[in-house]
């Protein structure tokens, strides 16, 4: 008798197939589903739709104070500065990554460390915007993470061994990675950051499973879109139709609005959102015009990277308004009708309500309590009403002594700047972890740059109040009403989370993560974690309790700045810890 | 006997070749070596700090250091006594960040690498003193000091596009290529209130704006006078002409470079003060300018004190 040894091989390979991907592979199904699973987190966001709430109640306002740290691990070495990172957790296995492009593999029960990679940097480099990472995505058996010399990096998430590694942008030439990739249908999806001048932002998807690039989209208008087929680079028209609609000369080839904050996706309408950052360069009065899609929220096709719709929060950007924080999809009911809307807090202080389908402005507000750069919003379109002499100068116009001082509020910081806020499903309200202060915007009278005189701006950064910078606020999204606030001496600098347990998270530079009640803004709980929190919190449940985790270690672009906002920050330590609590199961028997 | 002397010329290319780049900080507490002049006596060498990539005053071919600021600080470590040692620096967004990251702190990534002196810092003593918003001074952690050169800005075009460049208005209808986020991009897009902007093509390098003049799509390039000589220079760009407009509304027409060094190692910066104070006065500074077919002016800082003859000489027109 013949044996037939084919036969057999494909029989074992079938069988290692399903050991390594089998039970323990992180499906498509998987991450659409992320916000519906709380006994896993395998998106950044805690489901692709960015809300950052859980389902799960056995920690609620009544045991929240049983809180308990189960583990603390220390991310090591002497490097440190911001944590920004939020935790994944899939199987009993936590996947956080740290500054300096560094991801870790721990044991979600003991905090025991199962695998650690450190990206190789290469010498020299510059990244634009610190060294921070802020988190990571997994799929199949990978784990994949963007790096600061702008590399997609997947890893085998059992050994932590490198399975492709991929060059999404150059960093000499000024990009880095730092958001956390998306994935949707296979693809890997992420942004670029980048330095001032001389990039083009762009949305990229890589297949998961080879890193080979599907698609790449500009965010710039008038540069062209391209699928890759078989090999084949395959034109997908042009960002915004044709060049030079809303740019002058040719400033549109380097008009920046970097993509370094990622996106989300939202299954309902197959849209990816991703946000981008302020054109450049910087001095509004060289660019007259639009600049599209500089400071907008872009809605993008997963399939071949097409743009669907635009909203451009900041038009003709003079203050460094990014617009990239978050565009979360949400529903709501409203004379009967669900209307599926999206919402974020932009850098530029207002909140705005989108319809998530089209685009269309629904309403907008303002989330702080000053805005001077604007005198509001235009009702049917969103569009700033701008503020009479709310512009800075234009360098140019200068002869050699200090310009005049332009005072704007929020400050480049912005009312809100990366941290992700938070959407409660249980109380309707948006969780927003906010900041008030305002700049001091002028002239240099003296710069120079690489050997040679320059036109320079000068700036600082300052307290809108004495007491106080940060402001987690509670926001209404059907009436523009701040339900709550929770004033912080420090500005607020890491994400939020909210849960059916009625609780919201988030953690202060001070050092605490702290919890409050959704409905009232009440501080329920306070843990010092030795190190300012700028990380964002997670929950999930494991052994029939809750565990909740966030990583600590102050840094991000706070204490990069000088004025007045370094007096309150300088004493402040940095640290490189994830911290990992959980609700013990007498506790939660006892309520 | 000719093969040792290979042996031996190989033997020191690779010495130079090593010797570019020094990373001599203490590694356990990860921060840079504090060399002050005795120590860089003892150490047989002096890193001098340089912009990367930035002809004609510092760049590489084939490995091997060129340009105005290579040769200078190849003077200043033969005047000492030392090797010549190069230290690349990667421009940041500003001056003060390049001071921070390459002559009195390091950058975060590279916290024991320092350049002992770093050339091609603006002299400008209204820069040195300026005070940040609390009222401290920002620059308070170097001393500027040896200005060697006067730089300033200047326009080449193509004479088969362009009869002449009389003012820059031409540029309201002519293409002009700069280097992106430099001054003469930023006073091309916003002077005559932004009637050249749509003319400006902008480019990574002066080298890419000629490159693109000989290829037609631009009429004239700016930048400063050194990097426009250097091309002008060039066999390839041998058709194209220096112009001599003004440039009105510009604050800086003209400015000096020198030398920045750590404010704690002063006796350092006296030594290097007299040798390049002697290279300049003797016209030797501009001997190394010409020698790269550079045009040179004296520092303004000397123009203050010496008479015309002195600064005929030190320009070498007598």
């Amino acid at each position: 008798m013949r044996t037939n040894k084919f036969g057999i091989r494909i029989a074992a390979s079938a069988l290692a197939m399903a050991v390594s991907y089998g039970a323990y592979a992180v499906t498509d199904e998987d991450i659409i589903n992320d916000h519906k699973t709380p006994e896993d987190i395998v998106s950044y966001g805690m489901g692709t739709q960015g809300q950052r709430y859980s389902t799960l109640e056995d920690l609620n306002t009544r045991n929240v104070r049983y809180l308990q740290p189960a583990w603390a691990f220390s991310f090591g070495s002497e490097k440190m500065r911001g944590q920004e990172s939020q935790p994944l957790v899939k199987d009993g296995v936590m996947y956080v990554t740290a500054s300096y492009s560094r991801i870790y593999a721990v044991d979600a029960r003991t905090g025991e460390e199962i695998w650690q990679y450190d990206a190789r940097l290469p010498d020299g480099i510059m990244p634009c915007c610190d060294v921070v990472n802020r988190g990571a995505a997994i799929y199949g058996d990978k784990v994949i993470f963007g790096t600061l010399d702008a590399k997609l990096v997947a890893l085998n998430k059992d050994t932590g061994k490198p399975v492709w590694i991929k060059k999404v942008a150059d960093y000499q030439a000024g990009y880095a990675i730092t958001a956390a990739p998306i994935i949707v249908r296979g693809k890997v999806i992420t942004g670029v950051s980048g330095g001032e001048f001389g990039i083009v932002g762009k949305v990229e998807a890589y297949d998961a499973n080879t890193g080979d690039l599907v698609w790449t989209r500009p965010t710039v208008e008038g540069h062209m879109g391209y699928v890759y087929k078989d090999g084949k680079k395959i034109e997908n028209g042009i960002s915004g139709g044709k060049a030079g609609v809303t740019w002058p000369g040719e400033m549109w080839k380097n008009g920046g609005a970097a993509t370094w904050l990622g996106g989300t996706y939202d299954a309902d309408t197959d849209s990816l959102f991703f946000g981008t950052g302020n054109p450049a360069p910087w001095n509004s009065h060289l660019r007259p015009g639009d600049n599209l899609f500089s400071s907008s929220r872009l809605a993008i096709d997963p399939d071949d990277g097409s743009i669907k719709w635009h909203f451009q929060t900041t038009p003709n950007d003079g203050w460094d308004y990014d617009g990239v924080n978050e565009l979360i999809s949400f529903d709501y009911k409203e004379k009967g009708k669900t209307v599926k809307a999206a919402a974020t807090a932009d850098r530029n202080g207002f909140f705005y309500v989108l319809n998530r389908e089209n685009g269309d402005f629904i309403r907008g507000f303002p989330f702080v309590d000053k805005i001077t750069w604007a005198k509001g919003l235009d009702p049917e379109t969103g569009r700033p009403i701008y503020a009479d002499g709310g512009r800075p100068g234009n360098p140019a116009d200068m002869d050699g002594k200090k310009g005049e001082t332009v005072v704007a509020q929020p400050a480049f910081l912005g009312g809100k700047n990366w941290m992700p806020m938070a959407y409660s499903q249980q109380t309707g309200l948006f969780y927003v972890p906010s900041n008030e202060w305002s700049m001091d915007i002028w002239n240099e009278p003296v710069s120079y740059k690489k050997g040679a005189a320059f036109l320079g701006a000068g700036f600082t950064i300052k307290p809108a109040n004495e007491d106080y910078i940060g402001v987690l606020r509670a926001m209404d999204p059907k009436t523009g009403k701040e339900v709550w606030r929770y004033e912080n001496t420090a500005p607020l600098w890491g994400g939020v989370m909210a849960t059916a347990g009625g609780l919201v998270f988030t953690g202060t530079p001070e050092g605490h993560l702290k919890a409050f009640d959704a409905k009232t803004g009440e501080e329920l709980y306070r843990f010092n974690t030795g190190s300012g929190v700028v990380g964002t919190p997670v929950t999930w449940t494991m052994d029939g309790e809750q565990y909740v985790s966030v990583a600590s270690g102050w840094g991000g672009a706070v204490p990069l700045w000088g004025g007045e906002v370094a007096k309150v920050v300088k004493d402040f330590n940095q640290g490189g810890m994830v911290w990992t609590f959980k609700l013990p199961k007498d506790r939660l028997a006892s309520n | 006997m000719r093969r040792l002397a290979r042996v031996l010329a190989l033997l020191l290319f690779t010495q130079i070749v090593i010797a570019q780049e020094v990373d001599d900080g203490d590694r356990l507490l990860n921060r840079p070596a504090d060399r002050t002049y005795d120590i860089i006596l003892e150490s047989g060498y002096l890193k001098v700090g340089m912009y990367q990539d930035f002809p004609p005053y510092s760049y590489e071919v084939d490995g091997e250091p060129m340009g105005v600021d290579v040769a200078l600080g190849r003077r200043i470590a033969q005047e000492m006594g030392v090797e010549f040692k190069v230290h690349w620096i990667v421009p940041d967004e500003n001056l003060g960040d390049d001071l921070r990251n390459n002559v009195w702190k390091g950058h975060y990534l590279a916290k024991r690498r320092l350049a002992d002196v770093m050339l091609r810092v603006p002299y400008d003593k209204t820069y040195a003193y300026m005070q940040d918003s609390t009222g401290e001074y920002i620059n308070e952690q170097v001393v500027l000091f040896g200005p060697y050169q006067q730089e300033t800005w200047q326009i080449a075009f193509d004479p088969a596009r362009l009869d002449s460049v009389e003012t820059v208005a031409v540029f309201q209808y002519n293409r002009i290529g700069v280097e992106i986020d430099t001054l003469p991009d930023f006073y091309l897009t916003s002077a005559l209130a932004g009637r050249m902007r749509e003319q400006v093509r902008h480019f990574k390098s002066v080298e890419d704006a000629f490159r693109a003049m000989r290829s037609g799509e631009v009429s004239a390039v700016m930048g400063m006078r050194s990097e426009i000589d250097h091309e002008l220079a060039k066999a390839e760009n041998s058709k194209f002409r220096a112009a001599s407009n003004g440039f009105p509304g510009i604050g800086k027409q003209v400015w000096d470079v020198g030398l920045a060094i750590k404010h704690t190692h002063r006796q350092l910066g006296y030594a290097l003060e007299a040798i390049v104070d002697k290279l300049v006065k003797s016209g030797e500074m501009n001997e190394l300018m010409a020698g790269l077919n550079l045009r040179y002016s004296v520092p303004g800082y000397y123009r203050n004190f010496l008479d015309e003859e002195a600064i005929a000489r030190a320009e070498g027109s007598r």
